[in-house]
């Protein structure tokens, strides 16, 4: 791993994780962690570890479901899917996440 | 929504901890085992492909704690963390934990379960309408030399009264006494009533639950005769009959119709018809059962003076105080003197209901009281005392916690958790022993203290009890905490690598709470000693009559044959009597048998001034005697010795006017003079004529333990009273005696009452109930007190040598002799416990002189009970001392020395 990659910003890493359920449905920790890493081109210095508690996290607040079940490999993993509140969080976070990131791009514009 | 959602999963989490840790474990184990099958496939060496699973998981532990942070609640986790340490710290120092769980557990469990009774008997209100504004109205007159005389009411005064008085609502005049009650055919039974005025219950405020209350019209001349019941006289005569209302029931013989019943927990209090008659306290006082309107009878009392036969309630009207009440019916009592020229001065006393009732035994409850308060205050002390004490070990303990990186709030926590510990589980002990206090207190309680079936676990008390010393655990437990936060890590360490130090630093704090514990344990238990001395007086000295192998019986003559109105009723009561003489006497293994017209040990009755023809004095300095009607084998019977002049014979039968005096009368009466062949005036009812006085006999304590009356024995020939007591003396034991008396009083009269029917032992045993109830209580709380004193110089003293042992070790291993080691020690404890031990002497001293009302002829500073107590005192703390003591001496110097 790399020294000068961003670290993972507070609350973004919810809103990638809700992403990268809704675009490839359930999936187990170690998949959606993947997933991160790759859509990111491995740009991010994402611990794999820390979305579990973020999965919790956003379990807790009923976004995503967790079930048991096995994996492609034939291996017991516990699946997170979306659920309908999560779905409509989705929108209400990219929506906030666009909000943030176009005041930030108006500061970091060059001041001509 | 969301919020609940969440905590609910949190606490889910908190109680599902095991198995949702398992989940995790399992869910990273997969995950970690995914990244390396897909770091082999890329064609890794297993090994490497691990390694760079790990690494690309981050820290696997700080994951798992960050999980279970978010996961359940940790605040709580934490508390449950500290209080299993706290636990387990206990654990290691049982001493200190059951010293502490011990002292609250004795504190609250005496407190509670004697605040319990005062709280029921002495601040509990009646369960009457605003109990607080009804009075108990006396007469007084004033007396030239002896000042005023507190007297029963006279009817016709009280009604003048009501008619005036502007302070008063409303007021009831009533009789005190003992009925017979039956349902027609079976024995009667006798029970306690109130005969009154119509406006009783509505002076008391008292609905009845079944029928109605009294209308004036019952209450007139000629009307029919009507009761109402108490809620337990309802039960017990009627079995709770819903249509009890207008069934009949006998008293004294003659029918009367029920036309209500009383709400249960409604009881009304024995009201003493004054308070210079100190009628004995339980034996005769029995619950108010039936209630009957008082009708004008052959005697018209609105025009009598004289009769003062009363006792009275009265309401004050809102906003009237008992001054005011009292200033206005002294004036109208005053004005009816003048006016109605009486040739005595009337005065009017009004005591507040409460006050009244509970005035005999409101000082023996105090006294209880102040004694809980002092094992309180000792309780308190105790546990003040070992709490700083283990401050001392906490704080090293502190300062290494903090050098490992423990916060500030983790810190006190631990303390307040292990301090909460020991005050959760003292409470628990506590309340058990509250619960079981009450029960025990109920059981021993004599009859006579009012209310006490009412006695229940009172809760704020509980809670007031705990809240104090589990407060004191607290405070004691956090404060010396909260200070060693302050103290830097380093220094406290470094300070504790010689122990002597901390283990001395302080103590003059604990020295000074061990003393203060000593001196409130020296009071409690010479107040202790001296009440168990009296209690032991009052039963071992000279009752000058034979107490065992009697056994004896009251029997009411009430049904109507025995009636006022029977022309013959002299003489049929004396053939009663003589029957049952006769034929009791009769009943094998039976000695000898006399009645008497008093119970043994029932208090003084029947009082009269003697008065001597041949020596006319003011009636003020006649002495007062007790006047008893007896039969012929009295003497013989209660084995009283005859000191001069002759007894009783069957001659006297004839011409009864003959009497028996005890010594102290002939004293108090003849002053030196020979009294046999003298004459006294008016000791027989009607009696017209002198009797002549032909024997002395000796002073016996037969009316209470306390006092030897001054006697007068009159042969029942002369006058045979309505309630005869019977005793017999004989060879069998009363148990087997018992029935058989019974069928032969009923064989004889199936309608006679037997109200009492036992020994002479069990009777003399009621006697003293009030002082035996009084001298257990306090003993248990001197027992308790000197108990706690001794955990207190045991616990103080245990923790300072097992913090000096690396002190003693090098002291042994210096050659210290075991026995100077001992005396080192002992030494310690010595100056506070004899300090306290003074300072308890000297307020103990002060202390004694609100005991004396409470002593029976035993001087306050008598010197066998100081004497003792402080010996006690001194051996318990000895020993409390001696063991911390041998362990000293006994400390292995090599395994001290290596410790540290």
């Amino acid at each position: 791993m790399g020294e000068n990659k961003p670290d993972v910003l507070q609350g973004t890493l919810d809103l990638m994780v809700l992403k990268t359920l809704e675009s490839m449905g359930p999936l187990h920790g170690y998949g959606i962690a993947r997933r991160i890493e790759q859509v990111s081109g491995n740009e991010l210095s994402l611990n794999q570890g820390t979305i579990y508690p973020a999965l919790l996290r956003l379990e807790q607040r009923g976004w995503i479901k967790a079930e048991w079940g096995t994996s492609e490999s034939n291996r017991r993993a516990k699946f997170y899917s979306l659920s309908r509140p999560g779905r409509k969080q989705i929108e209400k976070e990219t929506e906030n996440w666009e909000r943030v990131a176009a005041t930030m791009a108006r500061f970091l514009a060059p001041s001509n | 929504m969301e919020l609940l959602r969440i905590v609910a999963s949190r606490l889910k989490a908190l109680f599902g901890g095991r198995r949702l840790d398992a989940d995790l474990d399992d869910e990273v184990r997969a995950h970690i085992s995914m990244a390396v099958e897909e770091n082999v496939a890329r064609g890794m060496s297993e090994e490497a492909a691990r390694t760079a699973a790990l690494r690309a998981f981050g820290g696997v532990t700080q994951v798992k704690e960050q999980y279970r942070t978010r996961r359940g609640v940790p605040q709580l986790e934490q508390a449950w963390r500290d209080v299993r340490f706290g636990v387990r710290q206990l654990r290691r120092s049982p001493g200190f934990t059951a010293t502490a769980i011990l002292t609250l557990a004795l504190g609250i469990g005496a407190v509670t379960s004697v605040f319990s009774v005062v709280d029921t008997v002495l601040l509990k209100p009646f369960a009457f309408r605003d109990p607080g504004r009804l009075v108990v109205l006396r007469e007084t007159q004033e007396e030239t030399e002896a000042g005023t005389r507190v007297m029963p009411d006279n009817y016709r005064h009280f009604v003048r009264l009501m008619g005036e008085t502007k302070t008063l609502e409303g007021g009831s005049i009533f009789h005190q006494n003992g009925a017979s009650v039956s349902l027609g055919s079976d024995h009667p039974r006798i029970v306690g009533a109130v005969t009154a005025s119509t406006s009783f219950f509505r002076v008391l405020g008292v609905q009845p639950i079944l029928g109605r209350d009294f209308a004036d019209s019952d209450g007139q001349k000629g009307a029919a005769p009507v009761v109402l019941l108490s809620y337990e006289g309802w039960q017990s005569f009627f079995q709770g009959d819903p249509g009890v209302v207008g069934r009949t029931l006998k008293n004294g013989g003659q029918p009367a119709t029920v036309i209500g019943v009383l709400p249960a927990g409604v009881r009304f209090p024995d009201i003493s018809i004054a308070p210079s008659l100190t009628t004995q306290s339980g034996l005769g006082a029995r619950e108010s059962v039936i209630f009957q309107a008082m009708r004008p009878n052959q005697f018209d009392l609105s025009a009598d003076d004289s009769n003062f036969n009363y006792r009275v309630i009265a309401r004050l009207k809102p906003g009237v105080t008992l001054a005011q009440a009292q200033a206005e019916l002294e004036g109208l009592q005053n004005a009816y003197t003048q006016s109605a020229h009486l040739s005595i001065r009337l005065g009017a006393q009004v005591t507040p209901l409460n006050a009244d009732v509970t005035s005999g035994i409101s000082g023996a409850l105090w006294l209880m009281f102040a004694a809980v308060g002092g094992v309180l205050l000792i309780a308190c002390v105790n546990l003040a005392n070992l709490q700083l004490v283990r401050a001392v070990t906490a704080e090293r303990e502190t300062a290494v916690r903090a050098a490992l990186g423990a916060s500030k709030s983790q810190l006190v926590m631990a303390r307040l958790a292990e301090s909460l510990i020991v005050a959760v589980a003292g409470g628990v002990a506590g309340v058990a022993l509250a619960v079981a206090g009450v029960r025990i207190f109920v059981a021993l309680a004599p009859g006579n203290i009012p209310r006490l079936n009412e006695v229940r676990l009172s809760l704020p008390v509980l809670l007031f009890a705990m809240a104090l010393s589990v407060a004191a655990a607290i405070a004691f437990g956090i404060l010396p905490a909260l200070r060693s936060i302050g103290v830097q890590p380093q220094s406290a360490l470094q300070r504790n690598s010689s122990r002597t130090a901390s283990a001395r630093e302080g103590g003059g704090t604990r020295s000074l709470l061990v003393g203060a514990q000593v001196a409130c344990t020296v009071v409690l238990l010479i107040v202790t000693s001296l009440v168990l001395r009296s209690f032991s007086h009052l039963l071992h000295q000279e009752r000058g009559f034979d107490t065992s192998q009697l056994t004896l019986a009251q029997v009411d003559l009430f049904s109507p044959q025995y009636g006022d109105n029977s022309p013959k009723v002299e003489a049929i009561k004396q053939a009663f009597a003589d029957r049952a003489v006769t034929a009791l006497g009769q009943l094998p293994g039976v000695q000898s048998v006399a009645t008497s017209s008093a119970m043994p040990m029932t208090g003084e009755t029947w009082i009269d001034s003697l008065s001597r023809p041949d020596h006319p004095i003011p009636e003020a300095q006649k002495p007062m005697v007790n006047v008893r009607f007896v039969s012929e084998d009295y003497l013989k019977t209660m084995q009283i010795p005859l000191l001069a002049g002759r007894d009783f014979a069957d001659g006297d039968r004839a011409n009864p006017r003959v009497v028996l005096i005890s010594e102290g009368t002939a004293r108090a009466g003849f002053n030196g003079e020979n009294p046999l062949g003298k004459k006294l005036e008016s000791i027989i009812p009607d009696g017209q004529q002198p009797v002549t006085v032909i024997g002395v006999v000796a002073d016996t304590r037969i009316n209470g333990l306390k006092n030897t009356a001054l006697m007068v024995y009159a042969p029942y020939w002369a006058f045979t009273p309505w309630t005869l007591s019977f005793l017999v003396r004989s060879t069998r034991a009363s148990d087997e005696l018992i029935p058989e008396m019974r069928k032969t009083f009923w064989n004889i009269d199936p309608l006679v009452a037997i109200p009492e029917l036992k020994s002479m032992d069990e009777q003399v045993d009621e006697s003293v109930a009030t002082d035996r109830f009084q001298t257990v209580v306090l003993t248990s709380f001197g027992g308790a007190a000197l108990l706690l004193a001794l955990l207190g110089v045991y616990g103080v003293m245990a923790y300072s040598v097992s913090l000096r042992q690396q002190e003693f070790g090098i002291r042994i291993a210096l050659g210290s002799g075991k026995p100077a080691l001992m005396k080192l020690v002992l030494g310690q404890a010595a100056t506070p416990v004899l300090l306290g031990a003074g300072v308890g002497l000297a307020a103990a001293l002060l202390a004694v002189r609100w005991v004396q009302s409470l002593l029976f002829q035993t001087p306050v500073l008598d010197p066998v009970s100081i004497g003792g107590s402080l010996l006690v005192l001194l051996a318990a703390a000895t020993v409390a001392a001696t063991i911390p003591a041998r362990r000293a001496a006994q400390v292995d110097p090599m395994r001290t020395l290596r410790m540290e």
